[in-house]
């Protein structure tokens, strides 16, 4: 059982979300919708001329999917900051698992807020498994006025 | 961090740091939000649905958290559209070697369908990190909208992988 907004406290995890096999067809779709049409994650051929042995994730799509852990749990407005720090490349077909869980409750301007450490775990069709982004998110408990 | 060396090579046009981009106008229509969220299997509905997000008592349409990114690579398509040059072809990134150092969003407003946003970015400058193996920009960029005033500011550091 994961804590409400109100009862976290710190090392509460937060429902993770397991985003499945990253396909080419998910990154087609996610240059688009993203506006981010960088070769090296949708051609194969631009990839390699590149010296990768093949296309690979945007980071932001892994970062997207982070934020969902916070948002689907908190609610979007109630998130004040989120960053992340890219760790390694996400090859094509590897699968996401992003997870996070409460590390402080902190007071800012004078309302109540929680810290949450955030992290993506790729594990790629080879079966290796990576930490590919660590992140922060700092969430407003109280509703905004 | 906080390694540095003298840089004999690299990609970025150093000499742009501390420019400031001219503004660049952003319509957010809803459709977009709705087909980003599904790229990301976020099906909450209120980022699809606008009876939903007026229920749940938003506006209109919601924007997901990491939204401020698309606003962010259109509005720079925008702009070499209208024959300026985007942050990435004004700094020079290479994308053969390009990569996301860190992403940053301090929030001062939620995003809605319907919105029309302004965005500029600001150059803060460069650093070589690994003994010259990487090479880092970093740039700040501000989303604003003209009666709620800033809405999202993105930290961003891109890096060139130069070995």
């Amino acid at each position: 059982m994961t804590a409400s907004l109100h009862a976290a406290q710190p090392g509460d995890a937060l429902p993770g979300v397991d985003f499945g096999r990253i396909s080419r067809t998910r990154l087609a779709l996610y240059a688009g919708a993203s506006g981010d049409h960088n070769q090296i994650h949708i051609d194969s051929d631009f990839a390699k001329k590149a010296g990768m042995p093949d296309v690979f994730a945007h980071g932001m799509l892994s970062m997207g999917v982070l934020a969902r852990v916070v948002s689907d749990w908190a609610g979007v407005e109630k998130i004040v900051s989120l960053s992340a720090r890219f760790l390694a490349i996400t090859p094509v077909n590897a699968r996401l698992v992003c997870g996070g869980q409460v590390t402080e409750r902190l007071d800012l301007n004078g309302e109540p807020h929680l810290r949450i450490a955030l992290s993506a775990e790729i594990t790629t069709a080879e079966g290796q498994s990576a930490k590919t982004l660590a992140g922060e998110a700092v969430v407003r408990v109280a509703r905004a006025a | 961090m906080g390694e540095t060396s003298q840089a004999t090579r690299g990609y970025f046009k150093r000499d742009t740091a501390g420019i400031r981009t001219e503004p660049v106008s952003f319509d957010v229509e809803a459709g977009r939000i709705s087909f980003f969220c599904e790229t990301i299997a976020e099906m909450g509905a209120i980022h699809h649905d606008d009876a939903a997000a007026r229920a749940a008592g938003f506006p209109a349409i919601v924007a997901p958290p990491t939204f401020a990114m698309v606003v962010d690579t259109e509005t720079g398509r925008a702009a070499e559209r209208a024959g300026r040059a985007s942050i990435p072809t004004l700094i020079g990134c290479n994308f053969a070697r390009l990569l996301h150092g860190e992403e940053r969003y301090d929030y001062h407003g939620l995003i809605f369908a319907g919105d029309r946003l302004s965005v500029s970015t600001e150059v803060v400058g460069f650093e070589d990190k690994k003994g010259g193996a990487l090479e880092f920009a970093h740039m700040r960029t501000q989303i604003t909208h003209q009666q709620r005033g800033v809405l999202v500011t993105i930290t961003r550091s891109l890096v060139h992988r130069l070995t």
